[in-house]
């Protein structure tokens, strides 16, 4: 059963993008019914899985001696990964049907949305390093084709050249690391890894931990990979929402908390985790602060949240993090899909261009309100629990400065968000009229959101017991969420931290008469604006890259003679390797 | 030096190989091009029957020698036809022009 | 001794008919000289005691595919190979004699002679044993007649100008209509491309 509940999850989207290409770009209503069928099957086939994780390998498909087994085991960490995917997915798709409406190039849209929520799904559940590293680069190729969707325009492609670029750098970490496991320990399978991992030996435990590192710092746009999500926010809002806020970029934190056991014990490794969690946390929530764009603030707000997720694994609680990173995919995918019912109604991503949305768009204002308070973290949504869970936590067991950081970024976020809602829904109306206030399939998948807003947190005790049952090496104590909810309420980081939140709201709201601090800080906003140099940093990345494939690409003639050349030069190396081993 | 009827086919496949790659190392005509793989291939044939004979499994060789026979005959009935087509719709045969080709 | 003669000037004639094809002025009497190569194997072949495939590689090789090199020179060859070749020659000598040299090394330890027999008949094994590679076989055939057929064919007509008109018009008289069923509220999909930052 659960073999089949595995392939379900991961088949049906991928079924159903090929049947959205055969069904061609005339008949539209046909393919948007066949994708939101699917993506919903897949959800419910996700959910159901839930009932079926376990710690051992459902279904294995030998790949001869050099790649291993492919296993795909559901367990509590892969399985969160899939549900998020496949149900986030199947609203992001159901979003789409009002979204991309009238649209020529519907089938390729349809077919890469739901290759990616396969892929998505698929990277949760495989067992083997290998698979893994194969779905991860599935999920960036399709990333990459979504960013650059309307590509007549030269800056969706130049950014999706770019988030291509950086992330699949740090995909080069996973398969080093990958081959690394398997010299050592002699098998793929991540299992076996984390059960022989003294095997390996300490430097190149160390080596392996940083690489790992590195890919999950660059697929979840960490400090200092962060500036590709930003510009990713050229892609149609949907893929935005799903890809860029609630999957993808939840890889690279799978990926630290899956690995969690074996590196905690190199030295730095933890710290170092803890440390760009802080760093994207606050940056992050500084350069939302300054950001003009819809979109980019909430991708911004995307990157800081992310840190508090990496915050939490460096601490080592690795169920707080996953925790959050179910109610961030879905309080995030939720403002996303607002902005994209907002951005098309007023004709603008500047927030400057729109304000008292709030009488003209009633429904996404309170929508969006909704969001935001998840967001902020105020006590009736989900974001409360799984934020505080994370500061309460890093109360305990982290330095000290790094808990004011991580506080000051619960503030910093208040302040950004309520920036966000006031400029958007609040004041006068400066940009055109909007055309509506959110059409009916927007509505749809906006109420399920805001559905899943209020009661995901009620699923902490369940997620907290699949993941003590189903993840043996990992330290999880397994408590009902009754013991949960009262244990964040009463502790004492949830008292601070909620005053801190009145504080910033609270500046936000006396702006005016703060005026003056924020005239001497301006300056400052303008660094943060430009992105305080990472920018270049990333750039230059990039146009390494871009070089050195203009160099080898010299090599790739296309004669005849020169490709014979290369295959006879390649023989004669052999044969004087052989010559030589002899 | 005793050389056995092996041996001397064997070093006949490396003559032949040799001779095969430097033609297609230096030729730039289309057809040549598949003359010069012919050559490879009769090497090879050569290369799996005496193999076959020294290891005692002939009839094996000789069944995978027919096979490449055939497929080698298709090779060159399709370079043929290539030849043909391209001299008619482009006008040369030069492979250094035909790289460089679009569309 | 006598055998390693003899085999020894059958080698030797078969290299020296493919350098002379190598180096030949026309593409005829290059094809003349594979056809010479392909005589002096099949006779090697047959002499190592195979002697069916002797026969198929004679009557294929020598026979078939030089009447093919034959007619397609005829229609399609005439010039051009007397060029330079992109590669300078000292290099690609240089490349071929070092690996030749490393092959001879190698073969020449080689000390075997011909063995008995240890299969049934080339019958059984041919057609039960290697039943897959006749597949394949067929397989080849046929893609390769339909190859042959598909590449020989003439290019089709290029659409005539008044049909082009003509398709485009009704493409135009679509879209004007779906224009007007959209009507005004859900014609803003795309978002605009206005962003500051």
């Amino acid at each position: 059963m659960a073999t089949l509940l595995v392939l379900l999850t991961i088949g049906l989207p991928w079924i159903g993008a090929l049947f959205v290409l055969l069904t061609g770009d005339e008949r539209p209503k046909l393919q948007h019914a066949i994708a939101s069928i699917f993506s919903v099957a897949a959800g419910i086939s996700a959910i159901v899985l839930l009932w079926f994780t376990s710690d051992q390998s459902v279904l294995s498909i030998p790949m001869g001696s050099v790649f291993g087994v492919f296993t795909f085991l559901p367990d509590a960490l892969g399985v969160l990964l899939a549900v998020i995917a496949n149900t986030v997915g199947s609203l992001a798709v159901i979003f789409s049907i009002d979204y991309m409406r009238g649209n020529e190039q519907l089938g390729r849209y349809y077919a890469l949305v739901m290759f990616f929520i396969g892929a998505m799904a698929g990277l949760g559940i495989s067992g083997s390093l290998l698979l893994m590293f194969l779905f991860w680069e599935i999920t960036a190729f399709c990333s990459y084709a979504l960013i650059s969707f309307h590509n007549d325009d030269p800056k969706a492609v130049a950014a999706g050249i770019k988030a291509l670029i950086i992330t699949q750098l740090g995909g080069i970490g996973l398969l080093v690391g990958a081959l690394i496991i398997n010299s050592y320990v002699g098998s793929y399978q991540i299992s076996v890894f984390l059960a022989e991992a003294d095997v390996v030996p300490f430097n190149v435990l160390t080596l392996l931990a940083f690489c790992f590192l590195a890919a999950a710092i660059a697929k979840s746009a960490q400090v200092p990979l962060h500036t590709w999500l930003p510009d990713a926010m050229e892609a149609p809002t949907p893929v935005s929402a799903l890809i860029h806020a609630a999957t993808m970029v939840n890889a690279g934190v799978y990926l630290v908390a899956r690995f969690f056991p074996v590196f905690e014990v190199v030295p730095g490794w933890t710290t170092s985790v803890l440390i760009v969690g802080m760093l994207s946390a606050l940056l992050g929530a500084l350069m939302a602060l300054v950001a003009a764009d819809l979109k980019r603030a909430l991708a911004y707000s995307t990157i800081s949240q992310l840190g508090y997720m990496f915050f939490a694994v460096g601490v080592g609680a690795v169920f707080a993090s996953q925790f959050h990173l179910l109610s961030h995919a879905i309080f995030k995918a939720l403002l996303f899909l607002c902005a994209g019912a907002v951005i098309p109604a007023v004709g603008s991503r500047d927030m400057r261009q729109m304000g008292g949305l709030r009488k003209t768009m009633p429904f996404v204002y309170t929508v969006f309100v909704i969001g935001s308070l998840a967001l902020i973290g105020l006590p009736v949504a989900n974001g409360f629990f799984s934020k505080e869970l994370i500061l309460e936590e890093g109360f305990m067991h982290a330095p000290m400065w790094a808990y004011i950081g991580m506080l000051m970024g619960v503030g910093l976020t208040a302040l950004y968000v309520s920036r966000m809602v006031f400029m958007v829904f609040y004041g006068e109306r400066k940009g055109k009229k909007p055309i509506h206030d959110g059409l009916f399939w927007m509505r749809a998948s906006l109420v399920a959101l805001s559905f899943g807003v209020f009661t995901t947190w009620l699923l902490a005790g369940v997620l907290n017991d699949l993941m003590a049952q189903t993840l043996p090496f990992h330290d999880v104590h397994a408590i009902g969420t009754f013991k949960l909810v009262k244990e964040i309420a009463l502790a004492p980081a949830t008292w601070i931290s909620l005053a801190v939140i009145a504080l910033g709201i609270g500046t936000w709201i006396l702006r005016k008469s703060l005026a003056g601090i924020k005239d001497s800080l301006r300056p400052v906003a303008r660094l943060f604006e430009n992105g305080l140099g990472f920018e270049h940093l990333n750039q230059g990345i990039i146009n390494v890259t871009k070089n050195l494939s203009a160099v080898l690409h010299l090599t790739q003639t296309g004669q005849l003679n020169w490709n014979i050349l290369g295959i006879v030069g390649m023989l004669s190396v052999l044969l004087a390797l052989l010559f030589i081993g002899v | 030096m005793n050389l056995s009827p092996i041996n001397i086919c064997l070093l006949g496949v490396t003559g032949l190989v040799a001779a095969g790659f430097y033609g297609l190392l230096t030729t730039r005509n289309l057809i040549k091009v598949v003359i010069m793989l012919q050559i490879l291939v009769k090497a090879a044939v050569l290369g799996l029957i005496a193999a076959g004979n020294a290891s005692g499994r002939q009839y094996l060789t000789q069944s995978m020698a027919i096979t490449v026979i055939v497929a080698d005959t298709i090779v060159a009935v399709i370079g043929m036809a290539f030849a043909i087509q391209i001299r008619r719709q482009v006008g040369t045969l030069d492979t250094n022009e035909l790289s460089s080709l679009r569309g | 001794m006598l055998e390693a003669l003899v085999y020894g000037i059958l080698v030797g004639a078969a290299i020296f008919s493919a350098i002379q094809s190598l180096r030949a002025d026309s593409l005829l009497r290059s094809a003349i000289w594979l056809a010479g190569v392909s005589v002096l194997i099949s006779i090697v072949i047959y002499l190592l005691g195979a002697h069916r495939v002797a026969v198929i590689e004679l009557s294929v090789g020598a026979g078939l595919v030089t009447v093919l090199f034959v007619f397609a020179i005829s229609v399609a060859g005439g010039e051009g190979i007397g060029e330079r070749s992109l590669i300078p020659k000292p290099l690609a000598w240089s490349l071929i004699i070092f690996s030749g040299l490393l092959l001879i090394y190698f073969v020449l330890p080689i000390k075997a002679s011909i063995s008995t027999v240890s299969e049934t008949s080339l019958a059984t094994v041919f057609w039960q044993d290697r039943s897959l590679d006749l597949l394949v076989q067929v397989a080849l055939i046929y893609s390769g007649a339909l190859g042959l057929v598909g590449i020989l064919a003439e290019a089709k007509a290029p659409l005539q100008q008044s049909m082009v008109d003509e398709f485009a018009a009704e493409r135009e008289l679509a879209l004007h209509d779906m224009e007007i069923k959209a009507g005004s509220e859900e014609d803003h999909p795309i978002e605009p491309q206005s962003k500051s930052s």
